[in-house]
């Protein structure tokens, strides 16, 4: 079965980029939510296999809403994205519960896979 | 002897009364004629920008043809050291008879004479503590031999009228000084407030009384404390009045500071204040000069609150650039990264799928090479730079999202500083339309350059009701008022805006 994924981020063009290349990809788009209330909403009713988080969401930081979702869901695979540089946002977001970092201009559905078989 | 008396006396009661010294001059020569029973008497001085001069500076002539005539060539003659009658007694310092000046050919006046009827004539030196000082001289109806009495009399005279001159002139000295020294006073932008030892107030000029709201003849008299000092600063005064009084070290005296003060209707404001010991005898006397500061500290404060503007819109718009460029080009940019990628991937197993997102790749790289350009052009349009206004306006005119017409716009290049905020004055006014008008016909920009001005003009006929000091408008003025120009929105509500903008520009 093709994997899901719920999409995080508060920038409408980016959901759309980011959908249209995952599901080229062979993904399921499970759902989108644009902050954090909205992700762990979500995520608890959704159960996806994958949660695309972006750092900068407009009503808490998104490695706030890392911690609330591992908490919660412990069992939950979290990659945090961003348009910033990896080397700096790479060891917090796996000190915070992620399955590891990638930056947007580098997700592809390959680069996912391999970051999580990895 | 009885004749000098008789002189003297007269003389001394003549010139009692005088008011100034040109009065104490008529009055005498009035008696000294009277007492020789002559026609005519005339008193001369050294001239004032010409010392070996001398004038005629007083004349009293019988109320006849001949002796008036004869007052009319005196008045108008000037003499020299030496020179005629009263110059010769003024390089000899001695009385002179003549016994007729008719006949005398040493006198400039003689024919003169000769014509009035004047004959027998007599000059006699002014003399004060400061030398000879003026001569008198006066004439008969007929030649005389010499008066020793008389002119032992009228030399003693000399000596009276002497004193009597320069004691009227020394108090007309004193009574001009202080009428300017009054003048000045009353005409002072300044208020000055003059306060004695005790605290009262002495003058109180009309500057002052414009200033505080109270007469002067209401102010005089009172504690000077009770009436513009504050409540809170009275003590303060107070002490400090009586600590120097006590022999301890001025504090405030001799420099300029500033401080609050009250009004008669007890409102509080900021003057400027300096205040100095006047330099007269007995108990110190204090004089302040007060100017009211309200409105420079009106126009700091304005100063302050715009520069703090100007510095927020700068933040404001580095914000607007960054939020600009990451929701926009590098989202774009984002986008053509993962479509290449992703067709990197499929390049060998499936070309057509990998054509597919290199055409959209290319797609979205364009849409982000314009979304930059765009971004560059609202942060400064290289066309203005280029070519001016004509084309940077010709250009927002094509690319407004509502209709707009380039009623006039100059061809000349200007200041650079002045081309920048004509330009934004119409992009602001453009975006506001498109931003809250609800319906907006055509939209005019009239731009001329004119008497040393350029003059920046939107028009449209929208809503109306744009807010003056709304974000976008508001910068634009602090913009315009650096350039020393003026922003002005009329936006009556329903009934369209125009915004106008006149910048000073040499032409």
């Amino acid at each position: 079965m093709a994997p899901s994924v719920l999409i995080v981020d508060d920038h409408d063009r980016f959901r759309v980029t980011v959908r249209r290349a995952l599901e080229r990809d062979g993904w399921i788009v499970a759902g989108e939510a644009v902050d954090g209330a909205g992700a762990l909403r979500a995520a608890r009713a959704l159960q996806p296999d994958l949660v695309l988080l972006d750092v900068g969401l407009p009503d808490m930081s998104g490695l706030e809403v890392l911690r609330r979702l591992r908490d919660g869901m412990p069992q939950l695979v979290v990659v945090v994205v961003s348009t910033h540089e990896s080397a700096d946002y790479h060891e917090i977001a796996v000190a915070n519960g992620a399955r590891g970092f990638l930056a947007k201009s580098e997700l592809t559905g390959a680069a996912l896979d391999a970051l999580l078989a990895g | 002897m009885a004749v000098r008396m008789r002189m003297e006396q007269a003389v001394a009661r003549a010139v009692a009364d005088a008011t100034d010294a040109g009065d104490a001059y008529i009055r005498a020569l009035a008696a000294i004629a009277a007492g020789v029973e002559w026609p005519l008497a005339a008193a001369w001085e050294p001239d004032h920008f010409d010392p070996d001069a001398l004038r005629c500076v007083a004349v009293w002539a019988a109320d006849e043809d001949g002796p008036r005539a004869f007052a009319e060539v005196t008045r108008a003659t000037t003499l020299r050291r030496g020179e005629g009658l009263p110059g010769r007694v003024w390089q000899s310092g001695r009385a002179t008879w003549i016994r007729d000046a008719a006949t005398d050919d040493r006198l400039p006046r003689r024919d003169a004479a000769a014509a009035a009827g004047m004959h027998a004539a007599v000059c006699f030196p002014v003399r004060s503590d400061r030398g000879l000082v003026g001569l008198v001289e006066a004439f008969g109806p007929q030649a005389r031999q010499p008066d020793a009495d008389l002119l032992a009399a009228l030399d003693v005279v000399g000596v009276q009228l002497g004193q009597v001159v320069e004691r009227r002139r020394a108090e007309e000295s004193q009574h001009r000084s202080e009428q300017r020294y009054r003048a000045t006073l009353q005409a002072a932008l300044d208020c000055v407030v003059t306060m004695d030892d005790r605290g009262r107030v002495i003058e109180f000029n009309p500057a002052a009384e414009r200033t505080f709201g109270y007469r002067s003849e209401a102010a005089v008299g009172h504690d000077m404390a009770d009436l513009i000092v504050p409540p809170e600063l009275r003590e303060r005064h107070r002490r400090g009045l009586a600590r120097f009084l006590a022999g301890g070290a001025p504090r405030v005296l001799d420099r300029r500071f500033e401080i609050d003060a009250m009004r008669a209707d007890g409102s509080i404001f900021p003057v400027e204040l300096a205040i100095t010991r006047i330099d007269v005898p007995g108990a110190p006397v204090f004089t302040g000069y007060l100017r009211d500061i309200s409105e420079r500290r009106w126009a700091e404060a304005e100063l302050r609150a715009s520069r703090a503007r100007i510095v927020d819109a700068g933040d404001a718009a580095r914000r607007r650039i960054e939020r600009d460029l990451h929701d926009g080009a590098q989202q774009q940019l984002v986008s053509v990264a993962i479509g290449l990628r992703q067709a990197r991937e499929r390049l060998d197993e499936d070309p057509a799928a990998a054509r597919e997102l290199l055409d959209e790749a290319i797609e979205d790289l364009a849409q982000g090479l314009a979304e930059l350009r765009e971004l560059a052009r609202g942060i400064h349009p290289a066309i203005l730079m280029d070519g001016g206004l004509q084309p940077a306006l010709h250009g927002l005119v094509r690319r407004s999202a509502v209709p707009a017409q380039l009623i006039s716009v100059p061809a000349d290049r200007l200041p650079q500083a002045v081309e920048v905020a004509a330009y934004f004055v119409v992009a602001e006014a453009l975006t506001n339309v498109v931003r809250y008008a609800s319906a907006a016909g055509l939209v005019e920009i009239d731009v001329v350059h004119r008497d040393g001005r350029l003059i920046v003009e939107v028009r449209d006929d929208a809503d109306g009701g744009a807010d003056p000091a709304g974000g976008g408008l508001r910068g634009l003025a602090d913009r315009i008022a650096v350039l020393d120009g003026s922003l002005d929105v009329q936006s009556p509500a329903g009934g369209g805006t125009t915004i106008h903008a006149e910048i000073p520009c040499a032409s």
